[in-house]
């Protein structure tokens, strides 16, 4: 096939119209770089829930030595923890629990805080400061009173977390941007597909004495609609790399840079998740304005 | 070659039919004038023959394909079989005269080199040899019209298609164009010329088909444009 002619039709074509390509470019631009912050925002929240439990959890922790509540005197015994467990097998409201040690505390606390803090000679946080906890996974929720007033009288219990209280408001924060951002996304994609579906009519009309004798002398319709499905390609590329850009740079100066040193109680997602943001980005791109292309070429088109 | 079995062509919201029931027969490497007042039907018929439009009743064939089954797809292949001159030349102005030609040979594939080898080729049988470089506005219509008698031609198709190709043109460059399309059929290629020229129906004394409001009201071979029996 000679491409000589789909080449030059396709630099004239993004020349002719280029006002409307850049604004195709500047909406797909913004509406893929808020379809990634929203597959971002998404996976935050994933691997918070991952860190935290999930929002059925409450956590039991245990007394420790040196427990600043005064009803912990001395570390939790054997025989404390077994009579917790009985009380915590017996009720019913409990779907599922488990034993966390120290050691792994320590270890979750490791890497969230970095290493500096717990290694030395004289470490500021050793497993000893780190309580024991037994997380409880609930049947139902909202039920999680009981539990919570039959373990937390209990000796050797120090206090009763209802994690609920510490991550909802995260993940409902969390939660409510990627839904800003994929609602924003949706509309500008609307946007987008209208800004596609005129540029190519606008082209179609620059192009119809070409295309009228292409149809003519039996030009086939790929032949016909390549030019129009590269301009679509280019631009969806541009849109891509841009968005890819912006997205690099909130992880880079945004999370990399900022969150992770005021927030650092939160585990923050890493280039990985970026990764499949930006794989999302490029693979919805190119669909965006290839799929209304080929439909509306089919139509103005027409053999 | 062209063959039509009472074929009725209705455009939607017209209550009368384009073609009303029409059979007619063209042989491979015949000269046939196609000829009646505005609204006779001519353009409705060379339009189904390049498969532009479907039939409502009846069947068309073309260089030996049913064009009522004709997948969409299979279009641009009849069409390379079907040249088509119009009366606007319709040439690219952007474009030299070779480069006018040669489009319609890289639009469908060809290679750069049979390019290079059939448009100088075709450009002297139209007599249009040295003017290659020209642009389409630096030509008389005369000339434009052998560029569009060119593009047509230059893939070699079986049928060449012309509407009114001699209707912005004076007589004597006419003539000439007509002498240009009896070469071609000469060469085997089977012409269908749709015109309201009448001198140049009654020199030519070719095969000529009248249709009105849809009907054939004469075919005749070696005919002249009025009636005459």
């Amino acid at each position: 096939m000679q491409l000589r002619y789909v080449y030059t039709e396709l630099g004239q074509g993004l020349r002719r119209n280029l006002s409307m390509h850049l604004a195709v470019i500047l909406t797909l631009f913004v509406s893929l770089t808020l379809v990634g912050m929203g597959v971002l925002f998404q996976q935050q929240a994933t691997k918070a829930a991952e860190q935290w439990g999930n929002q059925l959890q409450i956590t039991v922790f245990l007394c420790r030595n040196g427990d600043s509540n005064p009803v912990c005197p001395s570390a939790v015994t054997d025989a404390q923890k077994a009579e917790i467990e009985t009380v915590v097998k017996d009720n019913p409201e409990v779907a599922d629990y488990h034993f966390e040690s120290s050691e792994t505390a320590l270890e979750k606390a490791k890497e969230l805080y970095g290493e500096e803090l717990f290694s030395g000679d004289n470490p500021a946080i050793t497993a000893e400061d780190m309580p024991q906890t037994i997380w409880i996974t609930l049947d139902d929720p909202e039920q999680f009173e009981g539990i919570t007033s039959a373990v937390q009288g209990l000796d050797g219990v120090s206090r009763v977390q209802d994690m609920r209280k510490v991550i909802a408001p995260i993940l409902g924060a969390l939660s409510m941007l990627q839904w800003v951002a994929l609602v924003t996304a949706a509309v500008l994609v609307v946007a987008a597909l209208l800004l596609v579906a005129n540029t190519i009519r606008l082209a179609a009309f620059a192009r119809r004495k070409e295309i009228g004798i292409m149809r003519l002398v039996g030009a086939s319709t790929l032949y016909i609609a390549l030019p129009f499905l590269l301009e679509a390609l280019v631009t969806a590329i541009i849109g891509v790399v841009l968005a890819g850009g912006a997205l690099a740079a909130v992880q880079q100066f945004g999370i990399e840079g900022r969150g992770d040193d005021t927030l650092k109680f939160i585990p923050w997602i890493g280039w990985e998740e970026f990764r499949l943001a930006l794989l999302t980005v490029a693979v919805l791109g190119p669909l965006l304005t290839l799929l209304p292309t080929l439909v509306l070429t089919r139509k103005y088109l027409k053999v | 070659m062209i063959r039509f079995e009472k074929v009725t062509k209705t455009y939607p919201g017209h209550p009368h039919p384009a073609l009303d029931n029409i059979s007619v027969d063209v042989e491979k490497g015949e000269f046939v004038f196609l000829v009646g007042s505005s609204g006779s039907g001519k353009s409705t018929f060379l339009r189904l023959v390049l498969r532009e439009y479907r039939p409502t009743q009846g069947r068309v064939y073309v260089a030996g394909k049913e064009i009522n089954r004709l997948a969409s797809w299979k279009v641009p292949r009849l069409r390379r079989d079907i040249g088509t001159v119009f009366q606007d030349f319709r040439l690219l102005p952007n474009k030299t005269v070779t480069e006018n030609v040669a489009f319609a040979l890289q639009v469908i594939g060809k290679s750069r080199k049979e390019i290079k080898d059939v448009v100088p080729e075709t450009l002297e049988l139209v007599g249009l040899t040295g003017k290659g470089d020209r642009m389409p506005d630096e030509l008389s219509g005369g000339e434009q019209q052998r560029v569009a008698v060119a593009r047509a031609f230059v893939n070699r198709p079986m049928i060449l298609i012309a509407d009114e190709p001699t209707g912005n043109l004076d007589p004597t460059t006419s003539v000439g164009i007509m002498k240009l399309l009896d070469r071609i059929n000469r060469t085997g290629t089977t012409v269908v010329m749709a015109t309201h020229d009448s001198s140049i129906v009654d020199q030519m004394r070719k095969r000529v088909i009248e249709l009105d409001n849809g009907h054939v009201v004469r075919d005749q071979a070696q005919g002249v444009y009025g009636h005459q029996v």
